[in-house]
């Protein structure tokens, strides 16, 4: 049966109400019904609607890529990844990458956990050492004993085996049997741990799930609350109070037998052995009066990081503002500062950190470079890797912190260019010089991990003079080049600029935006 | 370290082939049932997830996307339950024949994503601006009208039957056998 022409002009409208919302009830009850009566009415309804879908999907294309548009990102783009399984996540990842840049693609392989402690622990799969770092899909299978696993988003699950785990991303993983307790702080809120029986999201919390293997677990939350959604049947996800517990398995949910005894076993505190990681810091408080020399205080060891020294625009008096500590640095797209970081050109994993404020007018010709360095590895040549907010939309947020390297770059999502402080840590390692090993990038605002998922480029990114001078200094403020440091500044005011020989743990980097210091190191004014 | 077997690293890539080349039918199939492109996007992350959990249950070499579609279905009633009163468009009756309509005009339904981009093409400069202001993101119809400099009544209008217009142009390139191809 086909459609009349009445019929089509009327469907047409129909459809249109539907898309754009104004459909009235009486428009309603008309569509229902052709709809209900007509497989030509629902032919044209799905062809109308599938129209309006591929609409959506060019319009994004095109939006992402216009020069003027507004930083608007759409919600498949924002923070969805977060909770997803690596491999949900991957193909999301696709789809996006093919929706706003076809050449980008995702690299397999990525670090987003670090096993930070055990006891006793005897392992099905290869042995785990405290401080290995532990990969996105990785199963972990722990016959007895204790192991403790802090992922990057900043949750701590402490397994009791036997136990089998997946990590599917920093942010999610699935407990297929065994006994686990998170803690999660308020930086990880969304956290996920499934299992065939029920999801469980994490709404800044401890609690325990207990998969017996066969399909069903036990939910138990010690502090906080969490949404936990049954996978069997409709019904809708609970939420779940302290001291609250349920049983989730295919024949529905249910109490918690011995839930009592079951509590107070889990008030009993962990021991385990941690591992301690040594680490050498230099720190630039920027906190001097004036003059141009900004001093460097290091610990952990020795290092012979400079002081660093102000160049460029006038008077020197007008480098420093109110800072987000003390003093702040001012950058107005002439000054830039410059100073020694030993091994920051090498291949050994980095974590620089610091407050910005960027002006909310910033113009886009001034993205450039917060924190910029020359690479003097094999992998990524003689190049460089900066720290900037994205100036490019169709890559990603208007603002968003950006991390460039050979070959390569990390975007976050919040925008930098509000006018407001955040502190950001970026956690650069190179990786070995085999071309295989994906270069890992964490990217931290406000304590949030906000990416770690390194998009390769076409084109790598140019080569920088090979002045030897160039390695192991850092610029502030400044751009590299080809030909070395470049015209380009950045403008805002940094404050509080750390770099670390190491890749730094979620919890460091909460506590080095809270208390402006690490843990267990000192530091001392450099002689 | 990496305890993926090979088989499973296999599986994956498979999986991702398979969401990366249909994940578009997927979600005009979900915007079909839900037509609010947020409450879509959402579906269509909560079924990857699902595809990607059972994967293991799908036999290779049948349909994907009748599959995925499937578990979207399920995904879509179970969302139903939560949505406020004013989401839910139709009966349940009403949209598990929309459905099954739906899901068999997956593959048609992505050819004329393909042939839309030249139809929209054709279209003049001003026409197709207002069609994509109306569909960008954070644009809808009175982002639309303010830019064209038209009244609200008028875009409605004008997005109706250029709507229309797209329609009857893919159904002809389709008929003709162009397609998307120039």
């Amino acid at each position: 049966m086909t459609l009349s022409d009445t019929e089509i002009i009327e469907l047409n409208e129909l459809c249109g109400a539907v898309v754009d919302g104004t459909l009235t009830d009486a428009q309603r009850v008309r569509l229902a019904a052709c709809l209900r009566d007509s497989e030509a009415a629902r032919r044209f309804y799905a062809r109308a609607l599938g129209q309006s879908a591929s609409l959506h999907a060019y319009a994004s294309e095109l939006h992402a890529g216009a020069p003027d548009a507004p930083a608007r990102v759409s919600r498949l783009t924002r923070g969805w990844f977060v909770a997803l399984p690596a491999a949900a996540a991957l193909v999301l990842v696709a789809w996006v990458a093919l929706r706003v840049r076809p050449e980008a693609a995702p690299v397999a392989g990525e670090f987003v956990a670090r096993l930070t402690g055990a006891k006793d622990a005897r392992w099905t799969t290869p042995a785990l050492r405290p401080g290995e770092r532990l990969e996105k899909n990785q199963r972990i299978e722990l016959a007895a004993g204790l192991a403790e696993i802090t992922f990057d988003s900043g949750a701590r699950v402490t397994l009791e085996g036997p136990a089998s785990i997946a990590i599917a991303s920093a942010w999610d993983s699935t407990l297929h049997r065994g006994t686990l307790k998170a803690s999660v702080p308020p930086e990880a809120i969304g956290f996920r741990i499934s299992n065939a029986a029920v999801e469980v999201v994490d709404l800044g919390t401890e609690f325990t799930m207990i998969a017996d293997g066969r399909g069903a677990a036990e939910v138990l939350v010690l502090k906080g609350e969490v949404e936990a959604a049954p996978r069997a049947g409709p019904q809708e996800a609970i939420l779940l109070r302290e001291r609250e517990s349920r049983r989730f398995a295919a024949t529905g949910v249910s109490d918690v037998s011995d839930r009592e005894r079951k509590f107070s076993l889990l008030h009993e505190p962990l021991l385990l052995e941690r591992v301690t990681q040594a680490t050498r810091l230099v720190h630039w408080s920027f906190d001097e009066a004036d003059g141009p020399v900004l001093r460097a205080e290091a610990g952990g060891g020795p290092l012979d990081a400079s002081d660093a020294q102000i160049h460029g625009g006038s008077p020197e008096a007008a480098a420093r503002v109110e800072g987000r500590r003390g003093k702040a640095l001012r950058l107005d797209g002439r000054r830039y500062a410059r100073a020694i970081a030993p091994g920051i050109s090498g291949s050994t994993p980095h974590t620089i950190s610091f407050w910005i404020r960027v002006p909310e007018d910033a113009p886009l010709s001034e993205a450039y470079s917060i924190v910029t360095w020359a690479t003097r590895s094999k992998k990524l040549g003689n190049r460089h890797a900066g720290i900037n907010w994205n100036r490019d939309r169709t890559e990603g947020p208007l603002g968003a912190l950006r991390t460039d390297f050979r070959g390569g770059h990390v975007i976050g999502t919040t925008s930098l260019r509000d006018g407001r402080w955040h502190h950001v840590a970026v956690c650069f390692a190179p990786g070995d010089d085999r071309s295989d090993t994906p270069v890992q990038v964490r990217q931290y605002v406000d304590g949030h991990l906000e990416s770690s998922t390194v998009v390769t480029s076409r084109a790598p990114g140019p080569a920088v003079e090979e002045d030897p001078a160039l390695a192991d200094v850092i610029w502030i403020g400044r751009r590299l080049g080809p030909g070395g440091p470049r015209a380009e500044r950045f403008r805002g005011d940094p404050d509080e600029l750390f770099i670390a020989d190491r890749g730094l743990e979620p919890t460091e980097i909460v506590a080095l935006m809270n208390e402006n210091r690490l843990p267990g190191t000192a530091l001392a004014a450099q002689p | 370290m990496s305890t993926t077997p090979p088989d499973e690293t296999e599986s994956r890539k498979r999986l991702v082939a398979l969401m990366t080349r249909h994940q578009r039918q997927i979600f005009a199939y979900i915007y079909t049932l839900v037509p609010d492109r947020h409450d879509a996007e959402d579906l269509l992350q909560e079924t990857s997830v699902v595809v990607c959990e059972k994967f293991d249950d799908f036999t290779p070499n049948t349909d994907f996307v009748a599959w995925a579609c499937q578990i979207a279905w399920w995904r879509i009633r179970y969302s139903r339950q939560k949505f406020a009163r004013s989401k839910v468009v139709f009966d349940d009756e009403v949209l598990a024949a929309v459905a099954q309509t739906a899901s068999e005009m997956a593959r048609e339904i992505d050819e004329r994503h393909e042939a839309l981009a030249l139809c929209l093409q054709k279209l003049a400069p001003r026409d197709r601006e207002l069609v994509l202001t109306r569909y960008e993101p954070g644009g809808g119809v009175s982002e639309a009208a303010r830019r064209s400099g038209r009244s609200m009544d008028a875009a409605y209008k004008a997005l109706n039957r250029l709507r229309k217009l797209l329609h009857d142009c893919v159904t002809d390139r389709l008929a003709h056998g162009q397609g998307g191809v120039a």
